[in-house]
Formats: structure tokens, sequence, C-alpha cells
């Protein structure tokens, strides 16, 4: 293998490019019309334009995609996570135009990749699954009579789905229309498929995963579990490992499932097995992710593993260089998902110019970003900017390190998930690992709503830069730029 | 000078005398030794009676935004130098313009005009960055006008619906 091509855009590009560049493998990017300033178009050897900026006409044309492979010459094809990552379709494409796609095969990402099917490979596998509809559902009769069976409160889900999108939580049956109609749209419009299914709805669930890592030799091993629990709108935002809710024993009987799954389905490169862990520590099985994951940095952190790198191995034929007794979980990882969002707005995306940026550095920390300061953060693609990683010789370690981690991150010009981090880094039910899927919507939100605010201290900030600005003006020449210019501009800057 | 400042919902009246960043400030009848240091790249480091403060500042169209490590909030300045007593700004009586909070295509109008909208109420359905996001009627009132149409593209501050 020596040219791989990254279907892929942001800080994931960014991500395969680091681990190809460290491997001696040449890069190809591509992009879309928008997105030619992009980082990871600048960090690879070769950049080619797909399209315009919708995702669709661009980083979902698997034919452009494979034109350019060909033309570049690349031997393989890295999909990153979203967009076609979990098409079989294409990864059937790549297979037939003879490159290597740098994950499972298309037949188990179509029997894995399908929550529907990957849910009856569990039970055949003997994995416990949540109550709910095996095949996507028809209609709004099919939902009530479905609903009906399973009881409330119930998920609807995006049969093609993830990441939050197409995701809804019902409560009674007088919201089950709306919600339908809903999920489907977001699905249509984030999968091109508009097919849902109906899951009930655990109380007090932890979301806790398995990394999973099989070479085509077949060998499989676990690299332990992640902790997502900390989610809002149904959409992680800090992950960590390990989970400080997972004991040895469901460790290591989690470890076994996911394994037994593998096994059935002959899954070969990276994946992930989502679990829902209840209250009594029994976990059920959600879904499969056949490709690799925003938070696989927490896992490779306390393994010492490099995930992509391995992946790329395991594509090129390698067997695994470790068993699953040469693994360990060292310390404590800890992720926080950098979105461009504002969350004193109800988390509106932000999209925009980042006017400065300022990174954090020291001791244990990791910043796997895809932008740069006077980068543009496009309105079409997802808001996550960066993942932040900090890593303690244990959990409070890891915390304390990870609040000033988040405290050195400055980004200015746009509004970030980073100030929202600190709030919920200190938050004494995060802080003592006892919490559940739903604490950042309800227990977290509610709190963080009383809290103290500087206003004081806001207000005389504004006061104090509105008389430094009025006294600047005054020792300006009168030829120079007009009173209120810098401002203007800086207005201008802003609001773009 | 004197400062009206809204900021969270709470009105602040700022007196500041001094110049070149060092400043006494009277904040709600309470004094207190202010000195502000812009360091270049929008931050500043802003001492009160020695408490160092790390903050970023954006020029807002009323005021600035204030960022702190946990924190940001938009301030509203009112010169009230002339004026010591005068009122903070209120919104043209009756009137409400909800506002686009950012770049995006409106993928439903969930109200018509004469619809009698609650607070909280979803007005308008927004797609940016991959997620739909619901607008909401910050209070009750009926709807005038509804100033987009189904698939449109926005930007950021274009008038979305008009309250009454």
């Amino acid at each position: 293998m020596k040219k791989i091509l990254v279907a892929n855009r942001g800080e994931i590009a960014v991500r395969i490019i680091r681990a190809c560049r460290e491997m001696g493998i040449g890069t190809v990017a591509v992009y879309s019309e928008v997105d030619r300033p992009a980082l990871h178009v600048r960090m690879a050897d070769e950049a080619h334009l797909v399209g315009p900026p919708p995702s669709r006409e661009s980083y979902l044309r698997v034919d452009r995609i494979l034109e350019v492979a060909k033309a570049s010459g690349a031997d393989a094809i890295h999909p990153g996570y979203g967009f076609l990552s979990e098409n079989a379709a294409f990864a059937r494409a790549c297979e037939d135009a003879g490159v290597v796609f740098i994950g499972p095969r298309s037949e188990t990402i179509a029997l894995m990749g399908e929550k529907t099917s990957a849910r009856r490979v569990a039970v055949e596998a003997g994995v416990p699954v949540v109550p709910g509809t095996l095949q996507p559902v028809a209609d709004l009769d099919e939902v009530r009579r479905e609903a009906g069976r399973i009881g409330f409160p119930l998920m609807l889900k995006a049969a093609a789905g993830g990441g939050g999108k197409g995701l809804r939580f019902v409560a009674t049956a007088a919201d089950l229309e709306a919600a339908l109609t809903r999920a489907r749209s977001e699905a249509l419009a984030a999968f091109g498929d508009d097919r849902v299914y109906l899951e009930r709805a655990i109380v007090r669930p932890r979301h806790v995963e398995i990394q999973v890592l099989a070479d085509s030799h077949g060998n499989a091993v676990h690299l332990f579990e992640r902790e997502c629990s900390i989610q809002r709108r149904h959409q992680k935002v800090i992950e960590e490992s390990p989970s400080p809710f997972v004991t040895p024993e469901l460790r290591a009987r989690m470890g076994a499932l996911a394994l037994a799954l593998v096994r059935k389905a002959g899954y070969v490169n990276a994946g992930t097995l989502e679990f829902l862990v209840d209250a009594d520590r029994e976990p059920y099985f959600l879904e499969m992710n056949t490709r690799l994951q925003v938070e696989h940095p927490v896992t490779e952190v306390v393994t010492g593993e490099d995930l992509v790198k391995l992946q790329i191995r395991v594509a090129r034929g390698e067997r695994l260089p470790f068993r699953q007794e040469d693994l360990r979980q060292r310390g404590h990882a800890i992720e926080c998902r950098v979105y461009a969002e504002d969350p004193d707005q109800g988390f509106l995306p932000s999209p925009g110019r980042i006017r400065t940026l300022r990174v954090p550095g020291g001791p244990g920390v990791r910043d796997d970003s895809g932008v740069y300061e006077g980068y543009e953060v496009p309105v079409h693609y997802d808001p996550l900017i960066s993942k932040l990683v900090a890593w303690g010789y244990n959990r409070k370690d890891a915390i304390a390190r990870m609040r000033r981690a988040v405290s050195e991150y400055k980004i200015l010009g746009i509004r970030t998930t980073l100030p929202f981090f600190e709030r919920v880094l200190r938050h004494p039910a995060f802080v003592a690992g006892d919490f559940d899927t739903s604490f950042l919507d309800k227990a977290f939100a509610a709190d963080d709503r009383e809290r103290a605010r500087p206003t004081e201290v806001a207000a005389i900030a504004a006061a104090l830069a509105t008389l430094r600005e009025r006294e600047r003006s005054r020792l300006k020449p009168a030829t120079e730029a007009a009173p209120g210019a810098w401002r203007a501009a800086a207005l201008r800057e802003g609001l773009r | 000078m004197i400062f009206s400042a809204t900021v969270a919902g709470r009105t602040l009246r700022i007196e500041a005398t001094g110049k070149d960043g060092r400043y006494r400030v009277r904040v709600d009848g309470r004094e207190v030794a202010a000195d502000l240091l812009e360091t270049g790249g929008g931050f500043a480091s802003l001492l009160i009676d020695g408490t160092s403060h790390e903050i970023g500042l954006e020029a807002t169209p009323q005021g600035y935004r204030v960022l702190f490590d946990d924190d940001s909030l938009s301030v509203e300045l009112q010169d009230a130098t002339r004026d010591a007593n005068a009122a903070p700004r209120r919104a043209a009586a009756g009137l409400l313009r909800i506002l686009a909070p950012m770049p995006g295509r409106i993928v439903r109008l969930l109200v018509e005009p004469g619809h009698d909208a609650t607070a909280g109420q979803s007005l308008v359905v927004m797609e940016a960055m991959k997620m739909e996001n619901e607008i909401r009627a910050p209070r009750p009132g009926r709807v005038r006008e509804v100033a987009v149409r189904e698939g449109q593209a926005v930007e950021s501050g274009a008038p979305l619906v008009v309250l009454e």
C-alpha cells in the first residue's frame, strides 16, 4: 500500500493523514468546492475537487471518489466515519474497482451496518438485545401497532443511521406521529434513507461500547470499553475509558459478548459494539458501527495502540500484532468533542471564521483538530471541529488535566462547546461518575440554568472595552480611518 | 462615563473614570479598581481589585460578547452619561422579529400568519450543520408575518417570523 485516498474531511481526515505520514504512505484528499481552504486539503500530498458543497454532490459521490482514486493511483480508500464509511454499496464498488476499502467486507457492512439485521445476528450469537421491532416499520399504523406491543417510552431510530440523526424519544402515544415525521425527515437528509424502527427505551441507561479489532486470519481482540453516557440530544459529547460504572466482571462479560458477535459475523477490521447497560449492570446490544469511531482516541490513549494504523495493517492483510492477553487499560482517558455550537443559545450551530485559536499543550493532552486560525467553519457539514483528549493516572487526574486543557483552549470568532465542558467537568455527579444517558439533558441542564454567572465582570469588561476604543479613536489622526472603522471591521468579521 | 449595561436579563449602572486601561469603576454604587489590558487577538486581561480574569471580547451590534473559560455573556451597552436615568433599551412596542440565529436552510414552517403562538412554541425548523433546529417563540404572540418559505437558504440575522 503506497497511497491512500481519504474519503472524508475535517478532523478525521487530518487524523488519517497523520497515520499515513507516520507509516510513509502517500495521501490523496478529496474536497468539495467550499472546502478548498480545509486543513485536510492542505495536509495531504494530493487533493482533488469532487463537487459542490452539499455532501450528496461531493463527499457522498461514489463515482467521483473512485475516479479520483483511479486517476491518482491510490491503492486503498479510508472512509473515516460518517459519509460513506458504512455504505456497503461504496465498499463493494471499491472491491469491484480493485481498490482496498479500509474497513470490513461489503457484505459484513450490509449485515452489521443495518441495525435490524445486526440485531438478528446478535440474537443468533447469544448476545442480549433491547426489545423492539427487528424490521423497519412501514407506516404510522404499523408504528402504532408495534408501539402498543413494545410499550412506552420508546425510541424511533433511523435504520441506516448513527450519530443521533433521525433519532427520536417518544414518551407517549400522542407524540408518535410528530416524532415519526421528524425522524424520517432527518434520516432522509442525513443518510438518504427514511426507514425507521422502534425500540423500547431502557430506564436510567448507561451507554457503554466495546472496541473490537479482527484480522483476515481469524484473530480477534477487544480493546475494552468506552463510557459514552454523556450525551446531548443522543449525541455523544464526552467519552472516557475505562467506564467508572463497569466492573472487571462486566468488562470481561461484555468483551466476550462482543467477540462472540464478531466471530458470528465473520467481521474483519476495526468496529464498535454499542451496548446499553441498565441500573443492574445488564448489557443490551444496541448496534454495531462498522468503522472507526469519533471517540477512538480514548482507547488509543489507554491502550497505547494506534487504531488507524492497525486498520491499515489489517487492510493490507497483516496479522494482529498482539493477542488479547497483551492488551491493558493503562490509566484513564477522557475526550471532549469540541463542536461549533453555542452552548448559551440552545447549542445552535455556530459556523463562521475562527478569528483566534490557541490550542492547549503540556503533559497528557492531545488535540485532534481539523481547523486553524483564520479558517471559516462551513455551514454544510457536521459541527465537530476538534476532539480534545486528556490522560491521567486515574479518573480524578484525567478530569483535572482535562479542565486545565479546556481552560487553555481559546477559540474566538465562533461559539464552541468548550465553556460548557468546563461546567460539566466540575459537576459533582460527573466527578462522582454517577450519571446515565439523560444526565446532560436533565439533571445537569437544570443545575446549569441556576448557575451563578459572571454578569458584573462581563458588564465592567464591556464598558471598559468601549472606553478603550474611544480613547484610541481620539488619538488617531483625522486623516486615518474614520472613528469606528476598526469596530465596523470587527463587526463585519464577527457577523460573517 | 456612565453606561447602562444589560446582561443576562439584569441591568447594571456602570460609572467609569480614568484612562489608559486603569479605571475607578462604580457598579451599582460599589467602587472597584479595574485594569483592562488588551493582549491581542481579541483577548484581554482584566484585574478587578486585583482578581485576575482572562477574557475574550467580541464586538456585537449592541455592545460586546464577553467570553470566559466556563461561560459567555452578551452585554448590551447604552451611553447613560447625558441622561443618567436612561431606561434600558426596549424592543419596539408590540412587535418582535424572530431572526435566524445562524445561516442555514428552512426545512419547515410550523405556523402561518394569524396563528397564536405560545411561549416556547416551535415556529420554524432550520437545518444547519446537518442538524434540524427548531426556532421557538421567546414569548407568546400572534404571528403577523412569515418572512421565509420552505427550502429557502437564509443568512444569519435574516428575519424569519414577526410576532405581535
